[in-house]
């Protein structure tokens, strides 16, 4: 297997003053699903933009299967996009605009027939292959506009936020199914997202972008249990941040208590840092390498699991605490009793400000 | 109590509008009916009025080069003023004095725009006729097709032309078969209001015809009927005109609003 099959090197992109994208390395595995990670402005629509060719690159080149694309313009490119909005064709069906993209392959009408036949199958849309867009719910268009651009079955599918307009039951729903098409397809699926869930759930590995750079890239395990920065670690998942300082006994909170850690980043060009643990990393009682006690100010339920509230004088946030319904049921915490916790030294990252 | 004497008010002062606008007009409708063709007494129903047009060789020939005009300008303009929305809209960041531009002949007064014409058509030596009117009715229905099809432009959703694209349609493709089919009630009505103004044109007609007989329109032809007096031929000609353009602007004005849902 080709291990750079889509190969990103150095793309830039400027629009005026403004860099949008800043020189992004990056390559893609065949049949991986890839997600870029970032709140809106970090540049990953732009980035998504320039592979589908409607963006003009400032700097760089784009090269899929060892060739060159980035002077393609969109309709020679063999990548599809299915866009945020969907963007169906408003006076087609739901069957036209499926086959749009095969009749301008000049595919002959039968195969074309059989195709869109095939992928309504697919997304179990048959029944509505008559409708116009403006007779399908937000679920269905959007898989109407999967659909369209998967059926010519591009080397790489670009997905730019497709689960965005989706309430939230649904999205969890088609998070699965896009995952399922993926591999049925077997195609290269690159998603953009602003939902860290998103890309955990459905990613194979994962961009997470910051002002047009990448951050980190890696799995998902990977991003979220070893962050390599403190906006990762906050922007992944729920983490628990505590100021420390780095003083000669190693790292100490502002009131004196000693943090003992295994997974230290960035080296250290001041002492101001802080210790950053994930909820569910925190055990009830003292048995980890690290303590603390605090008092509980609010219990959030969610059924598989209790979020708890400590208020502590570690930091002014309150340190959040992730425990099991069975953990939950022998320790029934109530809100104002003051409880222990404990963690490991290896769950400890420390980042420098 | 006060309330509702101002509601009643209201109400009169909407009567006294109406009947201001309209009286005019139903008068003239309805003497176009009147047997005797006197405007002081009615005499009875008639389509007499009617028949008598169609007996009339001047006004047929002025029938037929309104509608000859009418036709090629609106067809004309309704191209060019199509291109141009779209143009102006993709083009949008530098187009402030180009909108500007585009929607003189709309403000420009028409006597101006007239004289204008004839100068230029002077100044070129063109020879005058139905071509030169077509021309000219060309420079005025370009702006409100532009507008109306700009209108329409404003709420369109780009994407679908981006997904064009991407689904590997030429540019040519993607106008055929995108663009225009989401645009084409705003095209047809356009071309309404186009069709509308150029026959119901007389100022810059008049000066961009020519001498001659052949190259008289319509409202030209009344015109020159109307020095002798109003005529009960006039008043169902005048009808007959108002009746094709209140079609055409209420099929316009129909289609703008429909939209997308067609």
């Amino acid at each position: 297997m080709n291990q750079s099959f889509l190969s990103i090197q150095k793309v830039q992109k400027n629009f005026g003053p403004v860099t949008a994208v800043t020189g992004v390395t990056l390559d893609i595995r065949e049949n991986e699903f890839f997600a870029l990670l970032g709140a809106s402005g970090s540049g990953k629509t732009t980035l998504l933009r320039m592979l589908a060719g409607f963006e003009k690159l400032s700097g760089g080149d784009v090269q899929l299967e060892g060739s060159s694309i980035a002077h393609l313009p969109p309709n020679q490119r063999p990548l599809n996009l299915m866009f945020q909005s969907y963007a169906l064709f408003p006076h087609m069906t739901v069957a036209q605009n499926i086959a749009y993209g095969l009749e301008m392959d000049k595919l002959p009408k039968k195969q074309i027939k059989a195709s869109v036949d095939e992928i309504l199958q697919v997304i179990q849309l048959e029944h509505l292959r008559n409708r116009k867009p403006d007779q399908l719910s937000g679920g269905q268009s959007q898989r109407v506009a999967l659909a369209r651009a998967l059926v010519k079955r591009p080397k790489v599918l670009l997905l730019d936020e497709p689960l965005g307009a989706l309430d939230k039951k649904l999205r969890s729903e088609m998070q699965l199914e896009l995952k399922r098409l993926q591999v049925e397809f077997g195609i290269t699926f690159i998603i953009v997202t602003h939902d860290q869930e998103e890309a955990l759930v459905m990613a194979d590995r994962i961009a997470i972008m910051k002002d047009g750079g990448l951050l980190q890239v890696g799995t998902p395990q990977e991003i979220y249990e070893a962050p390599e920065s403190r906006f990762a670690a906050d922007f992944i998942g729920v983490m628990n941040f505590l100021p420390i300082r780095k003083s000669s006994q190693g790292f100490v909170t502002a009131n004196g208590l000693a943090i003992k850690a295994n997974q230290i980043n960035n080296s250290a060009s001041n002492s101001d840092a802080v210790a950053a643990i994930r909820p569910e990393r925190l055990m009830i009682g003292e048995d980890g390498d690290n303590a603390l006690s605090g008092e509980i100010t609010a219990i959030a339920y969610h059924g598989l699991d209790l979020l708890l509230h400590l208020k502590t004088d570690l930091s002014e946030t309150p340190i959040v605490v992730r425990m099991t319904a069975d953990v939950a049921e022998a320790h029934c915490p109530s809100t104002g009793q003051q409880i222990n916790v404990s963690w490991y030294a290896k769950d400890t990252h420390i980042f420098f400000a | 109590m006060a309330e509702r004497n101002t509601f009643r008010l209201m109400l009169l002062i909407l009567g006294v509008v109406f009947a201001f606008l309209y009286i005019p007009i139903s008068v003239l409708v309805g003497l176009s009916f009147n047997e005797g063709g006197l405007p002081t007494a009615w005499t009875g129903f008639s389509f007499k009025w009617y028949g008598a047009l169609l007996e009339n060789d001047d006004i047929l020939g002025a029938a037929a080069n309104t509608v000859v005009v009418a036709i090629c300008s609106t067809i004309l303009s309704t191209f060019l003023g199509t291109f141009l929305a779209v143009g102006v809209e993709i083009r949008r960041r530098n187009g402030k004095w180009l909108e500007t531009v585009i929607f003189a002949p709309m403000i420009i007064p028409d006597i101006v725009l007239a004289i204008a014409l004839l100068s230029f058509f002077s100044l070129l030596g063109a020879k005058m006729g139905l071509h030169t009117i077509i021309v000219s009715h060309v420079v005025f229905n370009l702006a409100f097709v532009c507008a109306v099809v700009r209108a329409r432009l404003k709420s369109f959703d780009w994407s679908i032309v981006e997904a064009s694209a991407d689904l590997g349609a030429s540019t040519i493709t993607t106008l055929y078969r995108v663009m225009v089919p989401v645009l084409t009630p705003a095209i047809v009505a356009g071309a309404l209001l186009a069709f509308t103004l150029s026959v119901d044109e007389f100022i810059i007609a008049f000066f961009t015809a020519g001498a001659g007989r052949s190259s008289i329109t319509l409202p030209m032809q009344i015109y020159a009927m109307i020095r002798f007096g109003v005529t009960p031929e006039i008043n169902a000609l005048a009808s007959i005109v108002m009746t094709v353009s209140v079609i055409c602007l209420a099929l316009s004005q129909r289609l703008n609003k429909g939209g997308l849902s067609g």
